[in-house]
């Protein structure tokens, strides 16, 4: 059920947000015109067509419990929810190490004091769908 | 062996699609991955639900492993269609989410810089234009593609099979590039940069190194083009870093800038990142210490049924095409072998069209069973230069390098 909805809300969300996608393909291999946005016809632009695009986003949220407030801060700076809810049943010291490979590797924010309970509550709601 | 895999269907395979075909695709494979409804799959390992979703630009139905940055897999069918992985539903991988949503070819550049006589910039046309494309078919493997398999299971992407693909890569060779720019002598490595960068200032930007004899193989490649058409923007529209036989973490995305360094590259990425252990196949014990570290490099062969999956069901005496596609990895395909009773006999697989050594192959055999009951099913693929998958499947605490002898439990009756 509740992987159909979210599936609905995103369909949705992309019918709203309007995807656009200047034929890239088409324009090049045609010999199609393309102007710059400068309006200056640029010679590599009667080849090559501008691609502009819109990246959907993300509904998903982490479950309710203690900490999840640290993980909606901390995790979703740099991801989405979805990579987190997609691993697989991890433990506590995992947890921990993926949160420290986060601040030492990518310079994840994290402090000190919220470590520990993040780590428990990546652990008590990893796994699960 | 000489039958054509693409020409008009043998009797055997029309009875093929006859008995499964008909159930479509959701009957076909829905012992295992594509169980669920046709906005979802299941894969076979805990938690692995996943719901297929178009709402990615330029790409048809992919399966969602993270939104932001993009980790999109390919559909296990699609591999099934033909051995050149449709642009619009070739995976997507990306480690950083600022990722540009408009390009402008007009104003962008590719710099050579470093330690060259000459740094020059080119434009998209001078690439097209001024030299001579090259044409490579060639498997795009993530390094982790199959991690989701790995038992203990570890952290990192959870993906099944599907982080993978095969194009035809067409582009100019990054000999003819350095050669313009002259590298210096004392070059050590080459860095490759894209356009994407991390959220955080402090997140070190994605770039990956290859040693400067590699560079100039005259294989490796800046792809403009990719199955005939400019690159889906997800795939790193408008310039490619294509490193044919290796993992696909090389293949740099929307590649702008290529720096010459006559020093080891000490980045991230290349240096702290994508490491595996130097031993036969990466494989470790869990847990285990000690072990010297080198950055993944190239892939080994690995092979797949594309049309059967578990539990699919066969009538005994009646003879069906079983197959599938194959890869050496950085060599060629010497042959694939297939098994019907658990790896204790095989025998020679019939091989497609060759596309080179580094693309997909197609294989087919010819499968008819003669007692009823449970059967094992094995595919492997042996290359030119020796190197056949092991039974038994390799660990490290990474998920990289999955290549194990794959198998299939089917039923006869």
């Amino acid at each position: 059920m509740r992987k159909t909805s979210r599936f609905q809300r995103l369909v949705s969300i992309a019918s709203t947000v309007a995807i656009l996608v200047m034929a890239a393909g088409a324009a090049w291999w045609s010999s199609a015109r393309a102007d710059s946005p400068s309006g200056k016809k640029d010679p590599a632009s009667r080849q090559w067509a501008i691609v502009r695009v819109e990246l959907p986003g993300s509904d998903e949220s982490f479950p309710r419990g203690v900490g999840a407030d640290i993980a909606a801060s901390q995790c979703l700076i740099c991801h989405s929810a979805g990579m987190v809810l997609r691993q697989p049943p991890l433990t506590k010291d995992e947890w921990r190490a993926e949160i420290m490979k986060m601040r030492s590797a990518y310079g994840a924010p994290i402090p000190d004091d919220q470590v520990d309970g993040l780590s428990e509550y990546l652990q008590r709601i990893s796994g699960q769908p | 062996m000489q039958r054509s895999l693409l020409g008009p269907l043998p009797q055997s395979r029309r009875h093929f699609l006859a008995g499964f075909g008909g159930l479509g695709l959701s009957g076909l494979f829905g012992a295992l991955a594509w169980s669920g409804t046709e906005d979802s799959v299941v894969f076979p390992f805990v938690n692995g639900g996943r719901n297929l979703v178009k709402t990615f630009p330029q790409k048809g139905a992919m399966v969602l492993q993270r939104e932001r940055p993009p980790l999109l897999e390919t559909p296990f069918e699609v591999f099934d269609q033909g051995i050149f992985t449709p642009n619009d539903r070739f995976y997507v991988r990306w480690h950083l989410a600022n990722i540009p949503t408009v390009v402008d070819p007009a104003a962008f550049r590719l710099k050579i810089r470093g330690h060259v006589k000459r740094p020059v910039s080119f434009t998209l046309d001078d690439l097209v234009r001024k030299f001579k494309p090259i044409e490579i078919a060639a498997v795009n493997q993530c390094s982790g593609n199959s991690r989701g398999f790995f038992t203990p299971r570890v952290a990192g992407g959870q993906w099944a099979n599907g982080a993978m693909g095969n194009a035809l890569w067409r582009g100019v060779s990054l000999k003819a590039l350095l050669d313009r720019a002259g590298v210096k002598t004392g070059a050590l490595q080459v860095r490759f940069n894209g356009l994407d960068t991390g959220i955080l200032p402090q997140t070190p930007d994605f770039m990956k190194s290859l040693d400067v004899d590699h560079s100039l193989d005259g294989e490796v490649m800046v792809a403009y083009a990719m199955n005939g058409k400019p690159l889906p923007l997800l795939n790193g529209y408008p310039l490619r870093l294509v490193v044919p036989g290796w993992y696909a973490t090389y293949w740099v995305k929307m590649l702008d800038d290529i720096e010459v360094l006559d020093k080891p590259d000490d980045n991230f990425w290349t240096a702290h990142a994508y490491l595996i252990p130097d031993t036969p196949h990466a494989d470790v014990v869990p847990g285990q210490q000690g072990v010297k570290l080198i950055p993944i490099n190239r892939m080994p062969p690995r092979s797949f049924f594309t049309n059967v999956q578990d539990a699919a069901k066969f009538e005994v005496g009646e003879t069906k095409i079983v197959r599938g596609i194959a890869f050496g990895g950085d060599a060629g395909l010497a042959k694939v072998e297939f098994s019907a009773d658990a790896g204790s006999h095989w025998r020679e697989a019939r091989l497609g069209p060759d596309h080179g050594k580094y693309s997909f192959r197609q294989w087919d055999v010819d499968f008819r069973p003669s007692s009823s009951g449970p059967q094992t099913l094995m595919v492997k693929a042996l290359t030119t230069a020796g190197e056949s998958q092991p039974d038994r499947a390799n660990w490290n605490g990474s998920g990289f390098m999955r290549n194990v002898v794959e198998s299939v439990s089917v039923q006869s009756v």
